[in-house]
């Protein structure tokens, strides 16, 4: 057996109190395409990031053809031949294609005077030679601001050729690309490896992987949970190997009828200019039911509710929240009307890290009494000690453990972190509670607590729309389920019917056999 | 991703550690080091710098004048400090100061009001035009998506710009050969404090806005909710935050702000506006530069403010005891802001290597 192009061995990395990478181990072998598959967080990113130098492992090391490598930065990944193709691409606008393709290392003209200056037209060449030689159409003179996003990626991609790049990492390469730039971009990528090139492409799209991979590596929660041949894996397989939790039992037990609507949505679209991210969903929330959405991320359950809470706009379609349009409301008029929510980015949008647990515990409740007022002689001034005795209630209903509520959120552990945002959000006794991945990347324990608490929660006559990428988290809890796929809901199944395999079936698109 | 809890320290030394004051004076602990590096590699006694910066501003005779100094930086600290808690970066107060005095000066000049009333009319009618200039960076911000520092950066000059012309071409003292206003009448002088020669009532209405400032900081839903925006906007976004109306709120108060300094100043001796006079002694920056050194925090902000007061005032005092030039104060300040930028760019690192941070 020959030895592996680059070999990733017990990477571990952590980032604070988060494990992004816990003993990872990835193989690439010369002349494949590697998958690599995860949800989002599951330490995909990192990984690709370490193979490239822009992290340092703080356990493990990497081999490249056998040999020991370091990489202090991605100077050295490049000159150990290895290319990475981002998401967000790197390129200039304004100069022109040949231009950016060998950016960083062209060639000059010839002559002691005219040394400093590029050869545009040895560019163009070797550009042309390159696309002709991997079947990459672009025109070698077009600034690359006119090109679509397929082009651009080519540029990309050439730009990696360009500096004989032997492993071209492409990181969710298909994101902004149309169906037919997808199958483009595969048969590149399968020419590239044919000629020699170790391809690994990460991305949380299974039939991408299915379509053009030959071996497949999946994390989850920053270990490696499935490293198998392509030719010898199925689409439920590897629903489960990056979303299965076999801890969760089923706790929904009983409930009665559900009552009158909290939540109505219909035709609902959302685009962000470009593309569709949810197209024409329609849905029911009532009080006294929990309605799971199901869905491998990416298939725009994130921007469906992040639409409902209004933070991001409705291109199309009606959202009522107990009864009233609020289609154009602002966040604050549809939260005083009776919506509250679990964002699924804890950092980032569900908390202020720099801030205290009783300053985050605050707000939205920072108008209302008792902490604050919203008519009378207080109106708008803010009661510390009631901001106080609030955030200790909390703290000790839902089991926050920190020192003290005067402690900024980022010395809380994840899952007392996210504790404290069901604490908050639970706390309005809004109607409708949107819980998106409430339990995602916290221990068992306050897995169970959170579990309790949106159950109980729905038994006091709320409505929960619960967005999770955990089948068994859905089945535990949804009274029923949706599955998204594409930014549409292509299934519904009542609890009674559910089961892992029909729904991890609807998520891959498999029991409609699209592939885009 | 999975979680553990970070090694367990002790509380106290935590606390201390994270202490909102903590780095303001490491900063400028660090910058008087380098300075006194500088000096000794320069061939100059950092000692006795450093004794004749601080006799400079401190000795009895400067103490009123680096008092009313204090005051005008303080004020401009705050015009920086109020969207700077909100995470937006007004770089506009030298327009927004211009526009608030040479408004005092229209005012004082030509409205007929008593007494009492014109030198209240002056400051108001200052803080309104230079508060509704600097709010047009709002909805330039929300709407148009050009960044707060940069309209604000861009409008000053048409600001200064527009009060130079006011002075030289419709409002010049035609007795004198100067670009200046003619002086203004008694009643639209401010009151002095004692037998004080320089800091007036000026500095008592700019510790007054601290304290408003503070308040609505520390007490009111509106403080809070720009303290939220300036930890993590998204947050404040998802909690029902009117981004676009506190970001009004803010650079229109932060506008006002600076139309007060701009009227204290010009109802001060000379009691003229002079063309380039309010921003040639470079209050604008030093605030800002305070303001950043506090964080923005209301109650941090008489303490960064002292250190670049003394450091402005006292290089006078500087250059004659110790025969150092007063350009290094300069330095000096210049050096608090690069101390202050290069933890930005540690923590950045950190984070790249993956130690916490906090």
């Amino acid at each position: 057996m020959t030895t592996p192009a680059v070999e990733l061995v017990g990477i571990g990395k952590r980032f604070g109190a988060v494990v992004a990478n816990d003993g990872v181990d990835l193989t690439l072998r010369r002349g494949s395409v590697h998958a690599v598959m995860g949800e989002n967080g599951a330490g995909k990113s990192t990984l690709m990031s370490i193979l490239y130098g822009l992290y340092r492992p703080d356990t493990g090391h990497i081999l490249r053809d056998g040999r020991r490598v370091e990489f202090a930065s991605p100077l050295d990944a490049i000159a150990e031949r290895l290319g990475m193709v981002h998401q967000h691409f790197k390129l200039f606008d304004s100069m022109t294609v040949a231009e950016n393709v060998v950016l960083g290392q062209e060639p000059r003209r010839s002559g002691r005077l005219r040394r400093s200056l590029l050869d545009r037209a040895a560019a163009s060449a070797r550009v042309t030679e390159l696309a002709g030689r991997y079947g990459l159409a672009v025109d070698p003179g077009a600034r690359v601001g006119t090109l679509p996003a397929g082009a651009r990626q080519r540029v990309e991609i050439l730009k990696a050729l360009h500096r004989e790049a032997e492993v071209l990492i492409l990181d969710e390469p298909t994101a902004v690309l149309t169906p037919g730039e997808v199958r483009s971009l595969f048969a590149v990528i399968r020419r590239a490896a044919d000629d020699g090139a170790t391809v690994v492409l990460v991305t949380h799209k299974i039939h991408e992987v299915l379509d053009v991979s030959d071996e497949v590596t999946v994390l989850r929660d920053g270990v490696v949970t499935a490293h198998v041949r392509t030719a010898d894996t199925t689409a439920a397989a590897l629903v489960t190997a990056m979303t299965g939790r076999d801890v969760v039992p089923a706790q929904n037990t009983g409930r009665g009828e559900p009552g009158e609507p909290v939540l109505e949505v219909e035709h609902l679209a959302v685009s962000d200019g470009e593309r569709t991210l949810v197209g024409d969903v329609s849905l029911t929330v009532r009080r006294g039911e929990i309605v799971g959405i199901a869905g491998v991320s990416g298939n725009g359950q994130h921007d469906l509710v992040a639409t409902l809470l209004g933070t991001h706009r409705a291109a199309a379609g009606s959202i009522r929240i107990a009864g009233v349009d609020v289609t154009d409301a602002s966040v604050r008029e549809r939260r005083a009307l009776g919506v509250a929510a679990i964002p699924e980015d804890r950092r980032g949008e569900g908390t202020a890290i720099t801030m205290s647990v009783a300053e985050n515990l605050a707000l939205g409740h920072h108008r209302t009494p008792p902490i604050g007022a919203s008519s009378g002689r207080r109106r708008g001034l803010l009661s510390g000690r009631a901001m106080r005795a609030r955030a200790q209630e909390l703290i000790a209903d839902f089991d926050i453990r920190t020192a003290s509520e005067q402690l900024p959120v980022g010395s809380l552990s994840g899952g007392n972190a996210q504790k404290l945002v069901v604490a908050r959000e639970l706390a309005h006794e809004a109607p409708l509670l949107i819980a998106e991945q409430p339990t995602q990347g916290v221990d068992i324990g306050a897995i169970e607590a959170i579990h309790r608490r949106l159950i109980g929660y729905r038994d006091d006559g709320h409505g929960v729309l619960l967005v999770s990428h955990e089948i068994s988290e859905l089945l535990a809890l949804a009274d029923r389920i949706l599955v998204m796929l594409g930014g549409r809901v292509v299934a519904e199944f009542a609890r009674s019917d559910a089961t892992p395999e029909n729904i991890g079936a609807a998520m891959s698109g498999a029991d409609q056999a699209v592939r885009a | 991703m999975s979680t553990v809890d970070a090694a367990p320290k002790p509380p106290l030394f935590r606390a201390a550690v994270r202490h909102p004051a903590v780095v303001p004076v490491g900063a400028v602990l660090v910058a008087v080091l380098i300075g006194a590096v500088i000096m000794v590699a320069s061939g100059i006694d950092p000692v006795r710098a450093y004794t004749g910066v601080v006799e400079g501003a401190l000795a009895t005779d400067n103490l009123d004048y680096t008092l009313s100094v204090f005051g005008l930086i303080l004020g401009m600290a705050i015009v920086f400090a109020i969207p700077l808690r909100m995470g937006e970066y007004n770089l506009g107060g030298n327009g927004q100061l211009v526009l608030g005095g040479i408004t005092a000066a229209a005012v004082g000049l030509y409205a007929p009001l008593p007494c009492a009333l014109l030198v209240v009319a002056a400051v108001l009618a200052g803080a309104v035009a230079a508060g509704l200039f600097a709010a047009i960076s709002a909805p330039l911000s929300e709407r148009l998506g050009i960044p707060v520092i940069i309209s604000t950066l861009l409008l000053s000059p048409i600001a200064v710009a527009f009060g130079s012309y006011l002075v030289r071409f419709r409002m010049t003292d035609t007795g004198s050969g100067v670009s200046q206003t003619p002086r203004l009448p008694d009643a639209a002088h401010l009151g002095t404090l004692g037998d004080l020669r320089y800091a007036n009532v000026g500095l008592v209405l700019v510790l007054l806005v601290l304290v408003v400032f503070w308040l609505v900081d520390s007490r009111t839903a509106v403080g809070f909710e720009l303290r939220t925006l300036g930890a993590n906007r998204r947050f404040g976004a998802y909690g029902g935050v009117h981004i676009g109306r506190l970001n009004l709120g803010a650079m229109a108060a932060a506008g006002a702000v600076a139309g007060v300094v701009g009227a204290v100043m010009v109802l001060s001796p000379p009691y003229r506006f002079i063309d380039g006079a309010l921003t040639a002694p470079g209050y604008t920056f030093a605030g800002v530069a305070a303001a950043l050194l506090a964080g923005g925090r209301p109650l941090l902000l008489p303490l960064t403010v002292a250190v670049f007061t003394i450091l402005q005032v006292g290089g006078a005092g500087m250059e004659r005891d110790a025969d150092v030039p007063r350009q290094l104060s300069e330095v000096l300040q210049a050096v608090v802001i690069i101390v202050l930028a290069l933890r930005t760019v540690v923590e950045a690192r950190r984070a790249r290597t993956g130690r916490a941070t906090t």
